[in-house]
């Protein structure tokens, strides 16, 4: 049987975990550490976290909360969020920490990347890529939380980071964060054609039916999720829940091509 | 103790914590007296098999562990690279492997693969042996990897998975194991394949 | 213990001498044996059809407070046994509860599974009120550090005042609460502070151990507690003693219906009173909680003696997941190692060492506040502007 993973995404500002609508209005969601020992227990396939505090209140990694966050992991832990030398990403590897995602460094530190990659592995170097839809139905890919357009030359910007090492790739969908409206399949789909890394598609997913629409039309080989691992019903309960392997087994990987 | 070899690789505190997880004591070191005085082993590895075979040289560490497992016959276990140095060669690297058991290592044949690397969790058939007790057909793991390992002994095959087509991933010749998934990051079935592992 | 000459335990339940001021009849019967008495005969004890009308009777109020609008009371749910079984009955009478889970941080896997399939098979809306974990940490940080026993205090105290405000919030009048009699009404005044709503007490000692300013928290002291019981008239009412409350026929049918899954000890749904009740009380205090919940179902007629003394034999729960707790509980609490062995060597320190709410200021302000109400609360009742509170059981 074919499996595709499944990944809870932990959003945190200073500490606080918070799941975010657009990129913007973080609702607080509770102590990430506890959020991720329910998720560990739940045996989930895998979980990143992305520190988006902002850079004027703290521009390191919180690296005492990373190895707490760490060390209640029996999975594979990403965390992206204010690595900006090596010596950063290599004492977060030894939190505990199995990749680093990288963003904003793409583009102003590329040699820091290719230098982790070189170092750690490609399969320990993640791709976070930001991007944004305007108007007209253009996309750009963004850096900065979503503030900073790099470009709308998305194949283009795709070869050059896939260039640095980079061992998959990680798409966040801004328009479609948090909305539990579905993955911009589309979006997926075209960023798959012209890569050959595995992509995890992130951004909209309110169910399962969405995980099997990223696989089978995008080719992702990953789906993640903040909003619909957190949240329950119509208030927004804050509840956190992930399918077990049955729900899984029937939804979604008997229905992958 | 088990003593979890720190050659510069690996995510050696992963190993660590589930380890005690389980009720074990490990320490991590690259300290030849430890690894004399250890009651087992686990021979970690993660990025290239040419970085890992290297690292491991130059600490010196080989001869001392070729002494704990085959004079002393203490139980290791070779984890993702780590378990892939343990075979004659890899098609990854120059590096020649430690050649500890009847195998070579291969890169996944492109030809019937989606994507490489081969990652993510995928389930696993075991034979029967002391490490890998108390699974009920249904063991899962976690995987990252580009290349895998080949037998020429069949003997020795502990374990296979399928991507794209069916591979060894756990193999066992006396008292050598080696496993190519990160078991100290798949759950249950990591936990449960340590707890098997510190009570060999 | 029981090398202690002193060392005496009841004859009919499991409590003993570790219980401060338990004294004992000649038959060697323990004052709670009393107490139990007393307490049933005046509740779970009567007649069962008196019981059944007046369930009816409450099943109808409720309902009736509850028309035209979206819900009819408040349910906090925990995902333990006792809320679980009351989100079923609540179904089975027809009533329209708003689910409330108060998430202090220490939730298990299992509390909130039990959790989710309550809400996906009974589909009742569920409200979170998610704690802001650094302020209820240096809240709970401060209990541990003033060595008082309690420490299940901001706990209760605040689940209650989140209950209030969203039912305040959504004009809804009942509170149910999974609290009874039959299951849970031992608790010795030297194994827990019995006023548990007492936020004098808890600001006192936050206030005296605490570095984070409480903004965040819901906090309900004494005259919030009179604007919601007196003035808006929200009430509690602890609905499981007008029924016959087993807990093995009770597991059984949420097992059943609700798929929910055992998590092992009473409470132990959240990891910190697991380890509160499983480690920190019995290692530091050498209180065992498990007499009183034990010898509770003894007198409700739930389980024998003999089961009792056998399951107390055993620890309170697996030694290695007592390890693997107590590192996770120190490590979240943000304890260095040795500020814990520090705290684990303290000696205890009564409640009353702070003030409380039955100080002599507080006492004499509230009460004087209450007499000056006394006469426009009730005006504006006979006015028909304030609802007179529906009375039902009054117990708690």
């Amino acid at each position: 049987m074919r499996r595709i993973r499944v990944i809870p995404v932990i959003m945190l500002d200073e500490g606080r975990a918070v799941i975010t609508r657009k990129f913007g209005n973080p609702i607080y969601v509770g102590d990430p550490i506890n959020a991720i020992k329910i998720l560990n227990d739940k045996e989930v396939d895998e979980l990143i976290i992305l520190d988006i505090t902002n850079k004027r209140k703290r521009n390191t990694p919180n690296f005492d909360l990373i190895a707490k966050m760490a060390s209640e992991s029996f999975m594979p832990l990403a965390y992206g969020g204010h690595v900006i030398t090596i010596a950063d990403a290599e004492r977060i590897i030894k939190c505990g920490i199995e990749k680093i995602s990288y963003n904003t460094a793409l583009f102003t530190n590329p040699e820091m990347v290719r230098e982790f990659s070189g170092k750690f592995g490609s399969q320990s170097t993640l791709a976070s890529i930001d991007i944004k839809k305007n108007l007209l139905g253009t996309y750009s890919v963004r850096t900065k939380n979503g503030s900073h357009k790099v470009g709308t030359n998305i194949e283009l910007i795709l070869k050059s980071i896939t260039q640095l090492g980079v061992g998959e790739i990680l798409v966040n969908s801004m328009d479609q964060d948090g909305s539990l409206d579905g993955y911009d399949v589309r979006l997926i789909e075209r960023m798959t054609k012209c890569i050959n890394v595995p992509l995890i598609a992130c951004g909209g997913a309110a169910n399962i039916s969405d995980f099997v629409q990223a696989a089978n039309v995008g080719k992702a080989s990953g789906v993640a999720a903040g909003a619909m691992f957190f949240f329950k019903g119509s208030f927004d309960a804050v509840l956190v829940s992930y399918p077990d392997q049955k729900t899984l087994i029937t939804h979604l990987y008997n229905n992958l091509d | 103790m088990v003593v979890i070899v720190d050659y510069g690789v690996g995510n050696l505190m992963a190993i660590q914590n589930i380890i005690k997880k389980v009720g074990g004591n490990s320490i991590i070191s690259s300290d030849i007296q430890a690894i004399k005085s250890a009651e087992k082993l686990i021979l970690p590895g993660v990025g290239s098999f040419d970085y890992c075979a290297r690292q491991l040289r130059q600490r010196n560490l080989i001869a001392t562990l070729e002494k704990e497992v085959f004079v002393n016959k203490k139980t290791i276990l070779g984890l993702c690279v780590g378990a892939q140095l343990m075979t004659k060669s890899s098609e990854e690297g120059n590096f020649p492997g430690l050649g500890w058991v009847n195998a070579s290592t291969r890169q996944f044949d492109r030809q019937h693969v989606p994507v490489i690397p081969h990652m993510g969790w995928t389930d696993v058939t075991f034979s029967q042996s002391g490490l890998t007790k108390n699974f009920d057909g249904d063991a899962r793991f976690y995987f990252v990897h580009s290349y895998h390992f080949v037998f020429e002994d069949e003997s020795q095959i502990l374990g296979t998975a399928t991507f794209g087509y069916k591979f060894v991933c756990a193999f066992q010749r006396d008292n050598i194991f080696g496993v190519q998934f990160h078991p100290e990051k798949s759950h249950k079935y990591g936990m449960r394949l340590f707890k098997n592992f510190i009570t060999l | 213990m029981s090398s202690d000459a002193k060392y005496k335990m009841c004859s009919k339940t499991v409590l003993d001498t570790t219980v401060p001021g338990i004294s004992f009849n000649e038959t060697g019967e323990c004052h709670f044996c009393d107490y139990y008495k007393t307490l049933a005969d005046r509740t779970i004890n009567r007649d069962a059809k008196v019981r059944a009308t007046e369930f009816e009777k409450v099943v109808n109020i409720i309902k009736k407070s509850g028309k035209g609008k979206k819900y009819d009371c408040v349910l906090g749910v925990s995902g333990g046994l006792d809320s679980t079984y009351l989100s079923l009955l609540s179904r089975e009478q027809g009533l329209r509860p708003l689910l409330v889970h108060f998430d202090n941080g220490w939730n298990s896997e299992l509390a909130v599974k039990n959790i989710e399939n309550i809400v996906n098979t009974l589909g009742y809306n569920l409200h979170t009120y998610v704690m802001d974990w650094e302020e209820f940490r240096d809240l709970q940080r401060s209990y541990f550090k003033a060595s008082v026993v309690d420490v299940e205090v901001p706990t209760d105290q605040l689940i209650f005042a989140a209950l209030s405000r969203i039912a305040f919030k959504y004009k809804i009048k009942f509170i149910l609460a999974g609290n009874n009699v039959a299951t849970e009404s031992i608790n010795p005044a030297g194994w827990v502070y019995k006023d548990k709503l007492d936020l004098v007490n808890l600001k006192s000692i936050h206030q005296s151990f605490g570095i984070k300013k409480l903004k965040k928290l819901p906090k309900l002291g004494l005259y919030e507690r009179y604007f919601y019981e007196a003035i808006v008239g929200i009430q509690l009412v602890n609905i499981l003693d007008l029924i016959n409350y087993n807990k093995a026929e009770v597991k059984e049918i949420v097992q059943e219906k609700l798929k929910w899954k055992d998590y092992g000890g009473k409470h132990y749904e959240s990891v910190f009173t697991r380890f509160y009740q499983g480690y920190y009380l019995p290692v530091k205090y050498g209180i065992d909680k498990r007499k009183a919940h034990l010898s509770n179902l003894i007198l409700s007629g739930q389980m024998t003696r003999e089961a009792a003394l056998r399951e107390l034999q055993e620890p309170p729960y697996s030694p290695t997941e007592q390890a693997n707790d107590k590192e996770y509980v120190v490590k979240k609490l943000g304890f260095t190692p040795d500020e814990w062995e520090q705290i684990m060597n303290s000696p205890k320190v009564p409640h009353e060492n702070f003030e409380t709410e039955k100080s002599r200021k507080y006492k004499f302000f509230y009460l004087l506040f209450r007499s000056v109400m006394y006469v426009p609360v009730r005006i504006l009742r006979f006015l028909k502007i304030l609802h007179s509170p529906v009375k039902i059981n009054t117990r708690w």
